[in-house]
């Protein structure tokens, strides 16, 4: 279980140390990638949780949604339409869905646990 | 043994996932952090950018209060330049009245229609033993000259010579020295004014024809269109 922790940790300070300056404008592109990121990430926790979890769909997800997402912006911004507000709304929608199933997985586990 | 191999490889797979999660946010919150200490440098640029629009401000109103002066000075040019004008006018007058005068002095030649009184000398009479009474004395030149000058004449001339103010006229025995100048008989008498009246003021009856006539000179009167008077050359 440490493991993922202390990836997340690593990958935390690399950012904080890296100090490769990207344009402004590009700072849009990251946070609908790092929204897409966290997307996936608790879909494959949802997923794992309902037991139908798969590795290559969640990996595959997991870096093709960030690449889309980016593009998506950077079309966007290039023909004048906010497209990248269409990947904020379905992102965060179903972020939220993920969420909220994850809760319930989560309370009908307890629950089922404290009757035991 | 192949189960927990499986295993582990989905904790690494699941570490990498984590590690790009990580890296990415904390690049994103750096980067955000950059552009807000930028927000900051757009602040104090904000708080310069409106000092400078200030000072823009306080010099286009110190520009209108200029050009304002500008105008003020502008009009008072212009009232100088219409006193000058005026001025210009007053000395143009001046210059008019000048020459005038001049005209009148006889100090320059003098032009325009008028009437021509030429008095002779009457036929000799072998009858009349005084020779006086068919000369033309000066009595007869003043009457005509003072008969002209009443009817309005502007200058007169006697033989082409001008009268002034103070011309005198002399009689000579057979001649008339005008202002020194001795002309003999006969005496042309030109005159520059209205010829209608100036002839007629000769010829009305009782007048100055008449008694001339009376005195056996001959009298003759010209009207003409254009006379010519020369200045006074000098006095003796």
């Amino acid at each position: 279980m440490w493991l993922p922790l202390m990836g997340l940790v690593i990958g935390v300070i690399i950012g904080l140390l890296t100090d490769i300056r990207i344009p402004p404008e590009y700072s849009n592109y990251l946070s609908i990638a790092i929204l897409a990121a966290l997307d996936t990430l608790f879909g494959g926790i949802r997923a794992q949780l309902q037991n139908i979890y798969d590795e290559k769909v969640f990996v595959s997800g997991f870096f093709f949604n960030i690449l889309l997402a980016a593009s998506l912006a950077f079309l966007g911004v290039h023909l004048g339409v906010d497209l990248y507000l269409a990947a904020v709304f379905a992102f965060g929608v179903r972020l939220f869905q993920n969420i909220a199933v994850i809760r319930r997985i989560l309370l009908t586990k307890w629950t089922s646990n404290g009757e035991k | 043994m192949n189960l927990k191999k499986k295993v582990k490889t989905k904790r690494v797979v699941i570490s990498i996932v984590c590690l790009v999660l990580g890296f990415m946010i904390a690049y994103s919150y750096r980067v955000t952090q950059g552009t807000k200490s930028k927000q900051q440098f757009t602040d104090s640029q904000w708080e310069r950018n409106l000092s400078l629009r200030n000072e823009l401000n306080e010099q286009k109103e110190k520009n209108r209060e200029l050009q304002k002066e500008l105008n003020n000075k502008h009009e008072m040019v212009r009232e100088y330049e219409s006193q000058l004008a005026d001025e210009a006018q007053v000395y143009f007058n001046l210059a008019e009245d000048a020459e005038k005068y001049r005209m009148f002095l006889g100090k320059v030649k003098v032009k325009g229609e008028g009437v021509k009184v030429t008095l002779s000398d009457g036929e000799y009479d072998p009858n009349d033993p005084n020779i006086n009474n068919y000369l033309v004395h000066e009595h007869h030149v003043f009457k005509v000259i003072t008969e002209l000058y009443i009817s309005g004449a502007s200058a007169i001339a006697i033989n082409g010579q001008r009268l002034t103010h103070n011309s005198y006229i002399l009689c000579d025995g057979p001649v008339i020295t005008v202002d020194g100048y001795q002309y003999p008989a006969p005496f042309e008498i030109t005159a520059i004014g209205e010829p209608e009246v100036l002839s007629s003021a000769l010829n009305i009856t009782g007048g100055i024809k008449d008694q001339l006539v009376n005195d056996q000179i001959i009298f003759s009167l010209q009207e003409q269109n254009e006379i010519i008077i020369d200045p006074i050359v000098g006095r003796k």
